[in-house]
């Protein structure tokens, strides 16, 4: 070509280039689409947490399109799996924004694998709305690209656990029993931070490995420390066999009471129990607004059964709920213009009603944990008791 | 086969150089980011290939070395400001030393009780990265600072991509000269039998040692490599799942033989994302299939993919 | 003795039964193929849901399940032998060393074996197996124990003397020692090697699912309790690793010893135990506790 002819030729395509760039400043948007990139671990040992929350996820961004979309454009997802591995993690939110060009990431399960990929979205500067991940470490201190706690940081967990043990339970010797992972260490150190500012004592604060066969020692040391109310944030295992050795060793006189990550189905948490003298004096604490099948529940898990008919959902599947109302909430404030920028904006003026879990969902310039709240229940084995109150952190204690 | 390799054999990792600064320019950063991971994991494999496939020493520590190497790079950047081009070299000897430490006692012990006992070491070393909160930062891990190398700032994928690649080279043709030198043909020597090898004149002892000091100096160049383009360390990554990977890579690979080991890594590692993509609606079976993937490739090529190959052409 | 340490060791002595049972299939295999079996844990996993399987589902009696679950199991690990172990040996060159590549397949068969129960939707919760027999606890002084405890402290006694009343004086045992002492001799005078291999791997798994049947009611099943291997395997070295009653004494110490460390050091260090144990008695008395000289293995 004559040197004309190219300058013509380039001239022409920086005026196209520019007029399309004007219009679709961000990847992921079109005239008609929004694409979002969805992950969660659909494989592998954390596939409870994540498979159903991300189904339900999808299920709301369905409904939303039935409805017309937002601002006449559907929602279009590209679903990858993350196995809760930090390094797959870093890999599909690379591929999702690098490669597949997506508006937003939304996933995430699992809090490592969110602070394993925040520099990345921080730096690529894409919103990064987790999925029900706790995601601490990513959202305390809160960073601008990254929202998360959709169900409460583990922070809100021991805060929440240390306000009904020593408010409602009366508690002035607490114990408590976590993991010695990262939840675990937040759980226990808010819990003893807020126990302690209420006028409690913790007599015994045991950190046990989540792939512990046997807890003899640990409940052993918090027997002897005889304690009033006894505080558990282990895991389903774990959790299992805390409650038949609190039963062994006929500890009923104290309450005890379990987060919901051991407990996410508690008629099987009983079974497995298989003791239900052991858990006279049992409680729960969960993040929802009512029992995981109770009344207000059943509305989710009703359309849930019109998506997905062939799958019991597990006990975590509103939990994918809240992150993506959030989304469409923000993409319906920020108006037809929206970019990644003016999302965030819109997702920092939130303050709203879910329906799925206790207390509103909200953010601000300063706050990037969604949840804060939790509510309790009496759980004896086969009936449960909603206990009264809603149980807030609020945002400072023990940190 | 012994001697200084010959300038040819070199030729493929000028390809690699010229890679490493090209594919930079065309590549969207997750697939820079995958072939970072990979350059990484070749360097752990051609360590542990030393010490098992040409030493034939079952020891299983390397991914503590991985650890101590990853960590120490990150700590003298964060805390000390050391920079990468000294950092690095430190951390590779300090896990060097400690592999050298662990080397002379190790000696004394056979093929499973070595394995085991290494393999205790490593989860040992495991436990005190999640429990010395105050230096490692314990469970909730380490924000890793973008290290500086003269100036050049690197960080991200694409950035760190040709500094990994020249790493790489250098620790292949290091790995040329040491296997066709003397420590070489010594190792080898102690791997067929530990007696002739000993009768021949051969420090035994002092030979394995060595092999385990140098194993983990690998191991810890590639931790500094972590630092180069990962943002965040947890001590979950240090766990038995790797150990099991980078012997798996080795082994499906072929051991004692470097195409060998970069054939596993190759295949090994990219396994993970072939098998998300292409089973999209099967995502839970991925775990089945990855045993029948090793089973098989021990049923039928136990000598690994490279000696099958070389076993066909007929000259080793 | 305060009531605290005397529960901590009992408690101990049972968890200890827990990780020897497991350590005797460990050993077995070991003293047959000079392999660890990493896929011991999961042939556990598998025992303790096939027991689930048997009795919840077909509804067995169940004293029955474990013949079931023994049979089921002793299967799986024959047949592993048969197909693959001994394809990689065939494929063995003189002077170089497959033992690694052997092991890789007992942990890609770890790999299916997880892979393959973890499909089945019913294995996403945590589950127990009932008890045998769920009575009262015991109490010995101050110290409890259930009826499963005793169960399994019973077990494992009693498995570890039949078995080596099977070693010693059944034609099948002198036969299994003398193949894993010389297979060259072995086969000399007559030993099916082929055959004996298989059967020490079909026994040893069929110890492993046992072993799942009876500690699922106290351990609780989900696909991920392989992990449970690492213990045994310190039992193992404790017991010396080529003793099956070294088994039984190694994984008591290890038991009562992670009690001792939860209790008085922090229940934080509990995990570091087995694998500080493991480098201290490898580094002071390589052949273990229990056996006798270190003695040189076949060469």
């Amino acid at each position: 070509m004559s040197v004309i002819r190219k300058s013509l030729f380039a001239a022409a395509l920086m005026g196209v280039l520019t007029a399309n760039a004007a219009r679709a400043a961000d990847p992921g948007i079109t005239d008609s689409e929004i694409t979002i990139g969805l992950f969660a671990p659909m494989s592998g040992p954390l596939a409870a947490f994540g498979l159903d929350a991300l189904q339900a996820a999808r299920m709301w961004y369905e409904e939303t399109n039935k409805k017309g979309g937002i601002h006449g454009r559907k929602i279009k997802v590209i679903v990858e799996d993350d196995k809760c591995v930090p390094n797959e993690v870093v890999a599909v939110v690379k591929k999702l924004i690098t490669v597949d060009k997506t508006f937003i990431v939304h996933g995430g399960s699992c809090t490592a694998a969110a602070v394993a990929a925040q520099e990345f979205v921080t730096r690529e500067k894409v919103p990064h709305v987790m999925l029900n991940a706790s995601g601490d470490g990513a959202v305390i201190p809160p960073t601008r690209y990254v929202f998360g706690a959709f169900a409460g940081t583990q922070r809100t967990v021991g805060a929440t656990l240390a306000e009904f043990a020593v408010k409602e339970l009366k508690g002035k010797r607490v114990a408590v029993i976590a993991h010695d992972d990262d939840f675990g260490v937040a759980n226990s150190t808010t819990f003893k931070a807020v126990a302690t500012a209420l006028g409690a004592q913790v007599v015994a604060a045991e950190l046990i490995s989540p792939r512990v066969t046997d807890v003899t020692a640990p409940l052993l040391t918090i027997r002897a420390a005889n304690p009033d109310v006894i505080v558990s944030t282990a895991y389903p295992g774990p959790a299992v066999l805390i409650g038949q050795k609190y039963g062994e060793f006929a500890m009923m006189k104290t309450p005890l009471v379990q987060a919901i990550q051991g407990i996410p189905v508690p008629a099987v948490y009983a079974k497995n129990v298989g003791n239900d003298a052991a858990l006279t004096n049992f409680y729960y604490g969960s993040p929802l607004n009512d029992l995981t099948e109770g009344p207000k529940q059943q509305k989710w898990l009703a359309l849930y059964k019109q998506y997905y008919p062939d799958r019991t959902p597990s006990g975590f599947m509103t939990y994918g709920l809240p992150s993506a109302m959030a989304v469409t909430r923000a993409l319906e404030k920020a108006g037809r213009d929206v970019t990644r920028e003016s999302f965030i904006d819109a997702m920092e003026t939130l303050n709203f009603e879910t329906e799925v879990i206790a207390g509103p969902t909200a953010f601000a310039k300063d706050r990037r944990d969604g949840a804060r709240s939790s509510i309790f229940v009496k759980f004896d084995g086969k009936a449960h008791t909603l206990m009264p109150g809603v149980y807030t952190w609020d945002g400072k204690a023990g940190m | 086969m012994y001697g200084a390799p010959p300038l040819t054999r070199l030729a493929p990792l000028a390809l690699l150089l010229i890679a490493g600064f090209v594919l930079p320019l065309l590549l969207p950063q997750y697939f820079l980011y995958l072939g970072n991971f990979l350059m990484m994991f070749a360097v752990l494999a051609l360590g542990l290939d030393l010490l098992l496939g040409w030493a034939g020493q079952f020891a299983f520590a390397h991914i503590a070395f991985f650890g101590i190497g990853t960590y120490a790079t990150a700590l003298l950047n964060v805390r000390l400001g050391v920079p990468f081009v000294v950092g690095m070299p430190l951390a590779a000897m300090l896990a060097g030393l400690i592999g050298l430490a662990i080397g002379f006692p190790a000696t004394r012990l056979r093929t499973v009780y070595l394995a085991l006992a290494t393999f205790a070491f490593a989860e040992a070393a495991q436990w005190v990265f999640n429990s010395w909160d105050k230096v490692t930062g314990g469970p909730d891990g380490l924000r890793i600072a973008a290290p500086n190398i003269l100036g050049y700032r690197v960080g991200t994928d694409p950035t760190a991509f040709p500094v990994m690649a020249v790493i790489l080279a250098l620790v292949i043709a290091a790995t040329m000269y040491l296997t066709t030198s003397k420590f070489g043909r010594a190792m080898c020597a102690i791997r067929e039998s530990e007696h002739v090898a000993s009768a021949s004149g051969i420090d035994v002892r002092s030979t394995k040692a060595w092999a385990f000091a140098i194993s983990a100096v690998y191991a810890g160049i590639a931790g500094g490599m972590y630092t180069l383009f990962q943002s965040f360390v947890n001590p979950d990554v240090f766990g038995f799942q790797q150990i099991v990977l980078l012997l798996s890579m080795i082994v499906v690979g072929g051991l004692g033989s470097i195409p060998g080991a970069l054939i596993g890594v190759a295949l090994l590692g990219l396994l993970p994302e072939v098998m998300r993509t292409t089973m999209r609606g099967l995502l839970i079976w991925q775990e089945l299939v990855y045993g029948l993937i090793l089973i098989g490739a021990v049923m039928f090529m136990p000598r690994g993919i490279w000696g099958f190959i070389a076993g066909r052409k007929g000259s080793r | 003795m305060s009531p605290l340490l005397l529960q901590g060791v009992a408690s101990g002595i049972v968890t200890g039964c827990v990780y020897a049972l497991i350590a005797l299939s460990l050993v077995i295999v070991y003293k047959s193929s000079d392999v660890i079996n990493f896929a011991g844990g999961e042939m556990v996993m598998l025992g303790g849901y096939l027991g689930m399987f048997a009795l919840l589902w077909l509804g067995l009696p169940y004293l029955l399940i474990f013949p079931f679950g023994a049979l089921m199991i002793f299967i799986v690990g024959a047949l592993f032998d048969r197909v693959v172990l001994t394809r990689v040996v065939g494929r063995a060159i003189p002077g170089q060393s497959i033992l690694v590549a052997m092991i890789i397949g007992t942990v890609g068969l770890s790999y299916v074996l997880k892979g393959a129960v973890r499909v089945i939707p019913y294995t996403e919760e945590v589950r127990r197996l009932p008890p045998f027999s769920s009575g009262a606890p015991i109490f010995v002084g101050p110290v409890v124990l259930q009826h499963q405890d005793i169960a399994i402290v019973v077990a494992a006694v009693a498995i570890m003397a039949a078995l080596w009343a099977f070693f010693s004086f059944t034609l099948v045992g002198k036969a299994l020692r003398a193949t894993s002492q010389n297979p060259r001799a072995a086969a000399l005078v007559g030993i099916p090697v082929r055959v004996m291999s298989m059967t020490a791997w079909g026994l040893a798994a069929a110890l492993a699912g046992v072993a799942g049947i009876l500690l699922a009611p106290k351990l609780l099943i989900t696909p991920d309790m392989g992990v449970i291997v690492i213990l045994a395997l310190a039992a193992a070295i404790i017991g010396g690793f080529v003793s099956l009653p070294g088994c039984v004494a190694g994984g008591i110490v290890l038991g009562v010893v992670q009690n001792l460390i939860g209790l008085y050091v922090s229940s934080r260090a509990i995990s570091l135990a087995p694998f500080l144990v493991i480098m201290i008695v490898l580094l002071l008395r390589p052949q273990g506790l229990f056996a006798g000289k270190a003695a040189a293995k076949k060469v």
